[in-house]
């Protein structure tokens, strides 16, 4: 029993560092811009699918993880990641039941809120100037949505994670 | 069950409470106190494996292409790099000449002999994709005496300044980052100025530039060596714009970095020769050192 906490720990973990390596895996410029917000959606999936184990905490730490990996101000995607996990973690059940399309409309929102919400930090106390290359990343987020989905579904349902 | 149904719909939006004052404390306690950098740094030790595994797919791939080159492209570059080295020496003999003449010359002046810097390569393992904050990471660190405030080059000019250090790696803030500024001075004209990044990786800005400048597009602009932390004379933007508003308080200057930063992959860290801190070199580099000491 322990020993099945433990692997079930350990998948949502391991997903969550490859989501991590993702968004830092050094590209070209033209490409990186594209990036989809990996770590986000690795955490809507959790949240979605694992409403009671994964939610506000992760997504707070996790974010904490991507201003290091990124070097932003602490904080500034902490705050992001846990006001977007808030929805999720809350309307779960009805996500649940949306068709994948509807559900990529869905994270294309979240992910743009979240970038929203980094930007509006940044403006204010660093100064950036508006780039609207910096929301681009919640079409690609939707875009590989479905197939983030399918690969952890069937990874959750490989591992037996509940 | 229920309950605990009911626990959680409760629960969740105090969490997102705590969540959100914990973030602000540090965003407070980060940006307006400047409190973060220990912390920083230990958090950054932490999460290195993490950018040394996103490396590897793409060293991976560079170490297969270099398997499968053919011989006789490997003997077209080698004859290359030859005829580099042998242009890049005769240089060298130049240098040490112009050296000898600049150290006897200000000896006349009795004013002080400019020192000798010491260098060590590094490599990149990471790059920030956040427009916000162009930052690279190298994958030399505390271990290597890196240490906050060091200025970085390229084979072209200069690139930035760390700002950050873990035991095996180190963050280094470019020139183009918003929030960074860099003192300069004009190559013939040495006008100083200072150029702030704007978070493109090909321009900056020359702030506070009066409309009477002698400054033209094309000039070549050298750090100064004012602030303390670069040291002087090395390149760093080409002018490739003014704008003489007379409606605005300043003149617009636009400046290109002479360094390609976005495609940085091998950079050079510099070390005072009197500074605190001094290059730790491991076994690997120790040619390396020795092959940079016959060099000067």
């Amino acid at each position: 029993m322990i020993m099945r906490r433990i692997t079930q720990r350990s998948v949502i973990l391991i997903t969550i560092v490859l989501s991590l390596i993702l968004a830092v895996m050094p590209m070209s410029l033209a490409v990186a811009v594209w990036r989809p917000e990996w770590p986000l959606l690795v955490m809507i999936y959790w949240i979605i699918a694992l409403p009671y184990r994964v939610n506000i905490g992760y997504a707070a730490v996790v974010g904490l993880a991507v201003d290091i990996l990124l070097g932003s101000t602490l904080g500034f995607h902490a705050a992001a990641y846990a006001i977007v996990a808030y929805p999720a973690a809350n309307y779960y059940q009805r996500i649940r039941n949306f068709s994948l399309s509807q559900q990529a409309l869905l994270v294309a929102v979240l992910v743009f809120i979240a970038r929203a919400i980094v930007y509006l930090f940044e403006h204010y106390l660093n100064n950036a100037p508006l780039m609207f290359y910096y929301f681009w990343p919640a079409l690609s987020s939707a875009i590989f949505w479905p197939w983030v989905f399918l690969v952890l579904r069937k990874i959750r349902r490989r591992f037996q994670v509940r | 069950m229920s309950s605990t149904l009911f626990i959680q719909k409760v629960s969740l939006r105090v969490r997102l409470t705590l969540a959100l004052l914990l973030a602000f404390l540090l965003i407070f306690a980060d940006h307006r106190l400047g409190i973060m950098q220990p912390v920083r740094s230990v958090l950054n030790s932490f999460v290195s494996p993490v950018q040394y595994l996103a490396v590897m797919p793409e060293q991976a791939f560079d170490n297969f292409i270099s398997q499968v080159q053919s011989r006789r492209r490997l003997v077209r570059e080698n004859e290359q790099l030859r005829e580099d080295v042998l242009n890049l020496q005769g240089q060298m003999q130049r240098y040490q000449f112009l050296v000898r003449e600049n150290d006897r010359l200000r000896g006349l002046l009795s004013s002080e002999s400019r020192e000798e810097r010491m260098r060590m390569v590094a490599e990149v393992i990471a790059v920030d994709s956040d427009p916000f904050s162009h930052q690279v990471v190298v994958n030399k660190g505390r271990r290597n005496g890196v240490y906050i405030g060091q200025p970085v080059i390229d084979a072209e000019g200069v690139i930035g300044q760390v700002v950050d250090v873990g035991l095996i790696t180190a963050r280094v803030i470019l020139i183009s980052d918003q929030s960074h500024a860099i003192p300069l001075r004009a190559e013939f004209s040495g006008i100083r100025v200072i150029a702030q990044g704007v978070g493109n990786t090909n321009s900056v800005e020359l702030m506070h530039v009066p409309h009477s400048t002698e400054l033209n597009v094309g000039d070549l602009l050298m750090t100064s060596g004012l602030g303390g932390v670069f040291p002087e004379g090395y390149p760093v933007a080409r002018i490739s714009a003014i704008v003489r508003d007379e409606s605005l308080p300043f003149a617009q200057v636009k400046a290109v970095p002479v360094a390609n930063l976005d495609r940085i992959r091998m950079l050079l860290l510099l070390w005072d020769s009197d500074s605190e801190s001094q290059p730790i070199r491991g076994e690997e580099s120790a040619t390396e050192a020795a092959r940079e000491g016959a060099g000067l």
